[in-house]
């Protein structure tokens, strides 16, 4: 820490000097105005002691510069001066002074002064220090939000999104979660779908998401089985995340005929919305991918069968998990209402549109936590069943 | 320092085990914290119990701690979870966690 000390007289110098040396100060002095300014902008002190009067100008006006200079530095100056009538003190204080000890020179007063003074600098160093790490942080979370975000757009762009019986909504909020749908058609009319939620935020969680849509885009090249692709992804998941992330999911497969398997690990209740409304559950079995060694995990799948007519729907717990303005979770029951009241439209589209509104009233004005990902299926409509 | 209450460690010497009470919100913010809640105990032929009935919500950040501290203290210790509320036991329950911990 670098004190400053201008005097026009050689033992205020030397005493002040001393003193503050004595208190682990690096100390220069300044006789006279302009060698205060100079040294002032050349060496940046953190404290600085003054007289009212000075060598070649005037103590007021030199403070005021000095402060000037400064620019939003924190300094505190401290004037030395013989001259302590009220009046004084209060043009000093009011040019900018932090403090005034009197002459004559008392060393206990100073040292307790300058004590004081440190600690002040120290903690406002300290502050700005912090300020500045959590201003660099947080671009940098940003930064990497928004490369989790284009690194996923990315891998979402093989996906189908013209197909009238297919519809993906996601909303994201402002922090990325690693919600992960996937869905395509394979070359023999069978349709593969993977919704995820990896654990984690930002790049952390989009980091397993690359290679799983890999892994799901040969599955729909080479029509791997569901339940290898469920092992392939679990293996692969266990080698490249740390043991405290995972991926929940559903792996489903439709084949043309109207027959579903579906793998699910950690992930809430799926629906089939019946066309009379009634809705069927896909309910996760098993632990989540990326969690069970080879020989404990399971790929064991469920089957159900669907119609034309039916939706098969899929959401992550954001959406059960979406909150009103009075703080309360939308919960399963009403979500179950919403999937059996919207998906009664041919429109798949509209549907989903449906819902996407009336969970955002729903929400009304509260901040959404999480990303939420809601994905709607119906089969194929062969051509000559037309 | 900012002092931290959402973690008690309690050891009971006279019966091995090891008591984990966490208070509040159990997510990502506890991460260091809840790992050297049991990190002195790493190697020893303990029991442990992590109490959940003053925890009001748990993400699956939390799932990943719980998984992490299995894997920390190896499979013959044995984690007990216990107090959970409705909501977060079936969070528990749907990830399978009764398949690695036992849950009370």
């Amino acid at each position: 820490m670098k004190l400053l000390c201008v005097d026009s007289e050689p033992i205020y110098r030397e005493i002040v000097s001393v003193c503050a040396k004595g208190h682990g100060l690096d100390v220069k002095t300044a006789t006279t105005f302009q060698e205060a300014i100079d040294l002032f902008e050349d060496w940046e002190p953190d404290l600085v002691t003054l007289d009212v009067l000075v060598k070649g100008g005037n103590g007021l006006v030199l403070i005021r510069e000095l402060k000037l200079k400064a620019n939003g530095r924190f300094v505190p100056m401290i004037f030395l001066s013989s001259q302590s009538s009220d009046s004084t003190m209060e043009k000093c204080f009011s040019a900018g002074a932090d403090d005034f000890l009197p002459k004559p020179f008392q060393e206990a007063l100073f040292n307790t002064r300058i004590e004081s003074h440190k600690r002040q600098i120290m903690l406002v160093q300290e502050m700005s220090q912090k300020n500045r790490e959590l201003v660099y942080y947080k671009a940098m979370i940003e930064r990497e939000h928004k490369m989790a975000h284009q690194v996923l757009d990315h891998v979402l762009i093989r996906c189908e999104n013209t197909d009238h019986n297919v519809a993906v909504t996601r909303l994201s909020a402002a922090s990325f979660n690693g919600d992960l749908a996937l869905v395509n058609s394979r070359s023999d009319g069978a349709r593969l779908i993977f919704v995820g939620d990896f654990t984690g935020h930002g790049l952390s969680a989009s980091i397993g998401a690359l290679p799983v849509a890999q892994a799901f885009f040969d599955a729909v090249d080479d029509h791997i089985e569901i339940s290898k692709l469920a092992s392939h992804i679990n293996r692969m998941l266990i080698s490249i995340l740390p043991d405290y992330m995972f991926c929940a999911a559903y792996i489903v497969l439709i084949k043309p005929g109207g027959h579903l398997f579906f793998w699910g690990g950690g992930m809430p209740k799926a629906y089939i919305r019946r066309q009379d409304g009634r809705l069927d559950y896909l309910q996760s079995m098993h632990m989540p991918l990326g969690i069970l060694g080879p020989s404990e995990f399971d790929n064991t799948l469920g089957e159900f069968s669907i119609a034309a007519e039916d939706t098969l729907v899929i959401a992550t717990d954001g959406v059960s998990e979406l909150k009103n303005e009075a703080g309360e979770m939308l919960g399963a029951e009403s979500l179950e209402a919403l999937v059996s009241a919207c998906y009664a439209n041919a429109d798949l589209n509209q549907a989903q549109e449906d819902l996407k509104n009336k969970l955002s009233q729903y929400q009304g004005h509260s901040e959404q936590i999480d990303d939420i990902t809601f994905v709607a299926v119906r089969k194929k409509v062969t051509e000559n069943k037309r | 320092m900012m002092v931290h209450m959402s973690i008690t460690v309690n050891y009971h010497q006279a019966d091995n085990c090891v008591d984990i009470i966490i208070i509040g919100s159990f997510d990502f913010s506890l991460f260091n914290e809840f790992k050297d809640a049991y990190a002195d105990f790493i190697g020893q032929k303990l029991s442990f119990s992590v109490d959940m009935s003053q925890v009001e919500y748990l993400d699956s950040a939390a799932l990943g701690m719980l998984l992490s501290m299995k894997n920390s203290l190896g499979d013959e210790c044995e984690i007990e979870l216990k107090g959970a509320n409705d909501f977060i036991r079936n969070i528990l329950m749907i990830s399978r966690f009764d398949k690695r911990f036992t849950i009370r």
